[in-house]
């Protein structure tokens, strides 16, 4: 546990060493606030319901920015080695690698509640469904971090790992479109892997277990992976 | 204390390491010599229990490298060839980084990185960014990481690839210096380090041990008369 704080410490660190950390912030925070004040605006509304669904399709853009260079970097500058000839479990390696992440968007996600104290000045906003709805975002954003993760863990490549992860990402959130085109099981399986059809439930303040399990066991399927590729050196 | 048995390993068709065995006992200080792709990374990288063998087995203090990895970490200080260093994070930072992951004692963890900073002569640029050192200094930062746990061995990945002369020089006194109660294993393919640190000397050609040696042995000749490193391993090099 104490080497998986000090690898999302040292993640944290490295990631606010850099400008990245900086750009994602400024520029996740100035499209949130556009976005807000139109949906806002048009709404006439003060419930964050729909803030919460393009919170969700922009996140499909920027964790692959923030997840691209946890493995990658690590093994195209040879540390990967070094983090693998301490005595550290690959666990741990992992579990800390996400954690840092975790924490960074949990950040992210933090920035914004301003948004939920203006709507409180202005209006009486349904609590529930607000806490739900960041619970739900939340929730999501650790999944498309576990993939993220994966997919970094497969390749030395940066580009690769963040180009991969958008591919990977942008097929869950977009499945549901192509519902119309399957029938029976298959239609029944991507209605179920959608990250669409389960976030809408906590947006409007529903928390159901069949949602909760969809994220929770997709960011364990995905950690174990991780856990797989970088103990058989799948990148090599 | 390093006992290696018939260990091969195979990269796909390729066959880095063709069945080697050696042995090698506590304080001693064997150098690793062979050209580039010889083999030299691979087998240490056996030996930190990085790289799994293909076959064989590999034992440290009696301990099977591929079961008892998280063993034989602790009692390894492993500098691979190339320095593994976050470059953006000082060299204190890193080094209490890596004390966390080498479990270091929390108390003892600034007291150590303090005593490897003085040892690897790093104290007055501990506070720098690591991207900003000279390679000299980043490989003394990669050699004091290898230390940091007290390490019963050290294997050192060619710790002076790279450098200037006098760089080399201030390396090779710092490995000398360390020596003391430990078994140190050091690969390269500079012969003069090989005679100017190690006692005893592996030859690895294309995956095999090809010589063996005590390195007073191998400088004379079947004749009695003195020969050069050089001349030996380029002879045994030669087809």
């Amino acid at each position: 546990m104490n080497k998986v704080l000090a690898i999302a410490r040292k993640e944290l660190a490295t990631f606010f060493k850099s400008p990245m950390a900086y750009i994602l912030l400024f520029l996740t925070i100035s499209v949130f606030n556009i976005f807000f004040f139109i949906v806002i605006d048009s709404n006439q509304e003060s419930t964050l319901k729909d803030i919460f669904k393009i919170m969700e399709f922009l996140f499909v853009f920027l964790i692959p920015m923030l997840t691209m260079k946890t493995f990658a970097e690590e093994k195209a500058t040879g540390t990967m080695e070094f983090l693998m000839t301490t005595p550290t479990s690959n666990t741990a390696i992992v579990l800390g690698k996400y954690l840092g992440s975790i924490i960074f968007f949990t950040l992210i996600i933090m920035m914004t509640i301003s948004y939920y104290v203006i709507i409180e000045c202005f209006g009486t906003p349904d609590r529930a469904a607000t806490l739900t709805g960041y619970f739900g975002v939340w929730l999501e954003g650790g999944l498309f971090i576990a993939i993220g993760l994966l997919i970094s863990s497969l390749t030395r490549n940066q580009i690769i790992a963040a180009i991969s992860t958008y591919v990977a990402i942008f097929l869950l959130y977009f499945s549901l479109s192509f519902i119309q085109y399957t029938q029976g099981t298959m239609e029944a399986l991507v209605r179920h892997i959608s990250t669409l059809s389960h976030m809408e439930n906590f947006a409007v303040g529903l928390v159901t277990a069949a949602d909760i399990v969809y994220y929770v066991s997709g960011i364990v399927f995905c950690l174990v992976l991780t856990r797989v590729s970088i103990e058989n050196r799948l990148w090599r | 204390m390093i006992t290696v048995e018939n260990i091969t390993k195979n990269f796909g068709v390729v066959q880095a390491l063709k069945g080697v065995s050696f042995e090698i006992k506590k304080g001693e200080i064997v150098g690793f010599l062979g050209r580039n792709g010889a083999g030299k990374t691979t087998l240490m990288r056996i030996l930190t229990s990085y790289l799994p063998p293909s076959s064989g087995r590999a034992f440290i203090d009696g301990m099977d490298v591929a079961k008892k990895s998280m063993a034989v970490r602790r009692r390894i200080g492993y500098l691979p060839e190339t320095p593994p260093l976050y470059s953006n994070m000082t060299a204190r930072d890193y080094l209490m980084f890596a004390a966390r992951l080498k479990d270091v004692p929390l108390k003892k963890i600034k007291p150590q990185v303090d005593k490897v900073l003085n040892e690897c002569y790093l104290r007055n640029v501990a506070d720098q960014p690591i991207a900003t050192l000279s390679k000299g200094y980043q490989q003394r930062v990669g050699i004091a990481q290898a230390i940091l746990n007290d390490p019963a061995i050290l294997i050192l990945d060619e710790p002076t690839n790279g450098l200037d002369p006098v760089q080399i020089q201030r390396v090779r006194e710092l490995i000398r210096n360390l020596e003391r109660e430990r078994t140190i294993i050091i690969s390269t393919h500079i012969l003069s380090e090989i005679e100017q640190i190690a006692k005893r000397v592996l030859i690895i050609k294309d995956g095999a041990v090809i010589a063996d040696n005590a390195i007073d042995e191998l400088l004379i000749d079947d004749q009695g008369r003195p020969r050069s490193l050089e001349d030996v391993f380029l002879k045994l090099n030669e087809n």
